[in-house]
């Protein structure tokens, strides 16, 4: 990718931030203690000179004596400057113009660290999209078209880096050349999935990776939860393109109805469990989103009841059997065999429409199905 | 005082000719078996000692040294038993020299001088045959199988006293036993199976008549229960009847490895190995004497395997090479032993570990991954036809009844049988890349459209070969004398990334 190059020289920090970074990346360091620590000493600088200093007292935070004792060893804030500018990673309090997420959010962390070619992204509106790792072609079409319209618009892309929705949101806002912003649970040091390693260099490229976790952590399953928050609270407007019923990406659509922001859910079919979270949060009084532009509604962009047309691909029309084909599949997966018994159509038949129907890009085939597109 | 019997000795699947030399010395009594005896052969002298004397035949007071010549290949087995006594009798002069002149003699002793059958009789009467013998001597129970070898007189041998009395010229050789029914094939069922009993699966179906009529090797995805193993297993209802040159070499195989002996087998073999297998249960090997394994017992017939992706992936990638070269070889100190393994790979495997597939998945991607690398690349490859089959619908009747889809593949084997004619190949899906232009030509609508498919789905070399013989197989299933632009299109269509 292209993009500016992150040089040292790129990001100079305060010794308040250096401070703060250090206090991050200790050993058993969680947001709660983080907040709490920088509270009672009144800044990250005071705080980490108490560590350091080994004052650290039982109503300081909630850390037992042997977590404080091994905090004091490695408070080693020369070491952390040369990481951090080494790394070109940004330290963002709370509290200081960089930092992204509003007041109104309550827990948020009191310390952000940042890597990327483009902090900018932030200045723009935001739109998180997330969902499940098991998406459906279709919904992993959808995501990356969501991706793909929103950085037409100038929108920043927020998801979460992992497999599925929020590889292709990514994908897509970042084949349109806007800008994305990825929220990591690990430290900012690991890449996790490790296949998405050439995701991770690209979201660096054309955006932001954001972490609240220190250097070195890895991927627990804890943290992915908690990591969500960030993502609402980050995001203007929150779309979830395909959810199960217990996924985390509900988790993120409930904490961003918390924080009061618009959640739009994309519905699915009764009989998709990937669209069970979805079509669950719609019951439940999130937006559908039918057409992309009614994100733009929703980022307060467009004026209700302007639908933009959204340019369909043009395709050959269809043969009389292949026409059969398509109305057999009745825009849901089925499988050849489904499609034979529907149409009533030879399997000789159904394989030469499949075949012209696949040539015009009218279906796919994927886990063993065909999809309409 | 010596005296030499021809009998035989299996090697693999295939009988080796032993000639059974013994020498009978005056010095102190006592017994002994040179030229690479196993222990069952090295234990041939208490049974023929017991049974000659269980027999009122005289155990000669001498020095007994028995040959098995020739001597640098093991023997195996109790089976040259008989030929150890027959020959102690001629070299102690109690049976009329010249008695056993061009007669093989097979059979295992019992104690009380029954004779008894031997594993492997087809191969070995058929090894004394080619070496110049015109008549054997059998036990009852393998005269069936023996009569298979032509241009050899089967004798009958019951026990070693009627034995003795016959050779001698008193009595006259015994009627052998009446012809067994003809062989089913092994796995019997419980119920007769028909392809009526599956509902809907039209594909599927017509996948599973490719495989029946061309020989193409097929492999079935799908969640559990929609019905890949019911109708794998089906597929024994509409393959054609072994010719009586496959007939043979089954029987034989069968034979050698001790699962037969009831005359010719007719229908071809059906085997599905648990997935608990190993490398050795499926491609043959073990210790000491190599055995068949799996492959080698679907020979000329199907060899099914459900769960493929529980299977080890050792076990799976040594298929690689007997997929290749239908045959297996097996190195054993000093001997490399060939076993035909001429079959169909049938397999069934679930999408994922969960069973699901598709986005009712619960699996994780780590775990699926992990799933798919279990059947490696190249093993898929080498599947003709893959496709996945889902849920029937509801409205799905009974479908064509295993008669009538029967007619159809014996057709298409008879096309096949006649455009292959005078070639080594048998199937469409045996020709190799090199004959496909010769033997398979394509009209060039069909091979605008194996072009077109071959760039769509960025098709191997080999993968495009087999588009183009799966291609040929449903134009014969059709009784169709050119492949169609249909046609491959349908072929390239049963060859879907699975799982």
């Amino acid at each position: 990718m292209t993009g500016p190059p992150i040089t040292p020289t790129d990001v100079t920090h305060t010794p308040n931030e250096v401070a703060a970074a250090t206090l991050v990346c200790l050993p058993k360091m969680t947001p709660t203690r983080l907040r709490a620590l920088i509270h009672h000493f009144g800044s990250p600088e005071l705080a980490l000179r108490a560590v350091a200093a080994g004052r650290l007292g039982p109503q300081s935070c909630d850390a037992g004596a042997d977590v404080r004792r091994g905090w004091r060893d490695r408070a080693d804030p020369v070491a952390m400057r040369r990481r951090l500018e080494a790394r070109g990673t940004r330290v963002w309090l709370e509290g200081t113009d960089a930092y992204p997420i509003i007041d109104a959010v309550p827990d948020r962390p009191a310390v952000l660290l940042a890597e990327g070619a483009r902090p900018e992204v932030f200045a723009a509106p935001r739109v998180a999209v997330v969902g499940t790792r098991g998406a459906t072609p279709h919904g992993l079409a959808d995501a990356r078209e969501l991706g793909l319209f929103l950085a037409g618009e100038g929108v920043t892309v927020v998801s979460g880096l992992a497999i599925g929705i929020d590889a292709a949101a990514h994908d897509g806002a970042i084949a349109a050349g806007g800008g994305v912003v990825g929220v990591v649970a690990t430290g900012l040091d690991v890449t996790y999935p490790r296949r998405h390693a050439v995701l991770y260099d690209r979201v660096r490229a054309r955006g932001m990776i954001v972490a609240e976790r220190g250097f070195g952590v890895g991927p627990l399953p804890g943290l992915f939860p908690v990591r969500n928050r960030i993502i609402a609270a980050l995001a203007d407007v929150v779309v979830v393109v395909e959810a199960t019923l217990k996924g985390g990406a509900r988790i993120t659509a409930q904490f961003a109805l918390d924080y009061g922001r618009s959640v739009l859910a994309v519905p699915g079919s009764r009989r998709n469990p990937a669209a069970a979270g979805t079509n669950a949060l719609i019951a439940d009084g999130a937006h559908p989103l039918v057409e992309w532009s009614d994100v733009l509604v929703a980022l307060g962009m467009t004026a209700a009841g302007t639908p933009r047309s959204s340019a369909s691909p043009s395709r050959p029309a269809p043969t009389p059997k292949a026409r059969a084909l398509l109305d057999a599949l009745g825009g849901e997966p089925a499988n050849p065999d489904q499609l034979a018994s529907r149409s009533g159509l030879s399997p000789q038949e159904v394989a030469v429409a499949l075949a012209e129907l696949e040539r015009a890009g009218w279906t796919e085939r994927a886990q063993g199905a065909i999809w309409p597109r | 005082m010596l005296a030499s019997v021809t009998s035989a000795t299996l090697l693999g699947v295939d009988g080796q000719v032993v000639t059974v030399e013994v020498h009978i010395a005056s010095g102190l009594p006592g017994y002994h078996v040179v030229g690479l005896p196993d222990p069952a052969v090295r234990e041939s002298r208490e049974r023929v000692r017991a049974a000659l004397q269980s027999s009122d035949i005289a155990w000669p007071p001498t020095r007994i040294t028995v040959n098995l010549a020739p001597g640098g290949v093991r023997k195996t087995g109790a089976g040259l038993d008989l030929a150890v006594a027959v020959g102690i009798q001629l070299a102690s002069d109690t049976l009329p020299a010249g008695a056993l002149d061009g007669i093989a003699v097979l059979g295992e002793l019992g104690l009380d001088g029954t004779v008894r059958r031997v594993p492997g009789a087809l191969a070995l009467v058929a090894a004394v045959a080619r070496a110049g013998c015109t008549t054997v001597v059998v036990p009852a129970h393998d005269a069936a199988e023996a009569a298979l070898v032509p241009g050899v007189t089967v004798r009958v041998a019951r026990d070693l006293a009627e034995l003795r009395a016959c050779l001698k010229g008193e009595t006259p050789w015994p009627d052998p036993p009446p012809p067994p029914a003809p062989d089913d094939g092994d796995e019997p069922f419980d119920e007769p199976l028909d392809l009526a009993d599956v509902r809907g699966l039209a594909w599927a179906r017509r996948a599973l008549e490719v495989a029946a009529a061309g020989g193409h090797h097929l492999l079935l995805a799908g969640p559990p229960g929609v019905g890949k193993t019911m109708l794998a297993r089906r597929l024994v209802t509409i393959i054609p009847e072994l010719t009586d040159t496959e007939a043979l070499e089954v029987t034989r195989v069968h034979s050698a490895a001790g699962r037969s002996g009831h005359g010719l087998v007719r229908r071809p073999p059906f085997r599905s190995p648990h997935h608990t297998a190993s490398v050795a249960a499926l491609v043959g090997g073990g210790s000491g004497r190599p055995n068949p394994g799996e492959v080698t017992l679907a020979h000329h017939g199907i060899l099914f395997l459900d769960e493929l992706g529980e299977f080890p992936p050792r076990a799976l990638d040594a298929l690689r090479q007997p997929l290749e070269e239908r045959a297996v070889w097996i190195a054993r100190q000093p001997i490399t032993l060939c076993f035909p393994a001429d079959f169909v790979l049938v397999a069934c495997t679930n999408p994922c570990p969960c069973g699901l597939g598709g986005p009712a998945c619960v699996c994780g991607e780590g775990a699926r991954a992990r799933y798919r690398r279990r059947l490696s690349a190249p093993l898929l490859d080498r599947f003709d036809v893959r496709l996945s089959v889902g849920s029937p619908e509801p409205t799905d009747q009974p479908g064509e009844s295993s008669a009538s889809v029967r007619v159809r593949v014996d057709a298409a084997v008879a096309r096949q049988r006649d455009r292959l004619a005078g070639t080594p190949w048998r199937r469409n899906a045996h020709v190799p890349a090199g004959a496909l232009e010769r033997l398979l030509p394509l009209s060039a609508d069909a091979l605008g459209a194996l072009l077109v498919e071959t760039e769509a789905r960025r098709l191997t070399g080999r993968g495009g070969a087999r588009v183009r013989r799966v291609a040929r197989t449903l134009a014969d299933l059709e009784g169709s004398t050119d492949v169609t632009a249909g046609h491959v299109a349908w072929a390239a269509q049963l060859r879907e990334d699975v799982p």
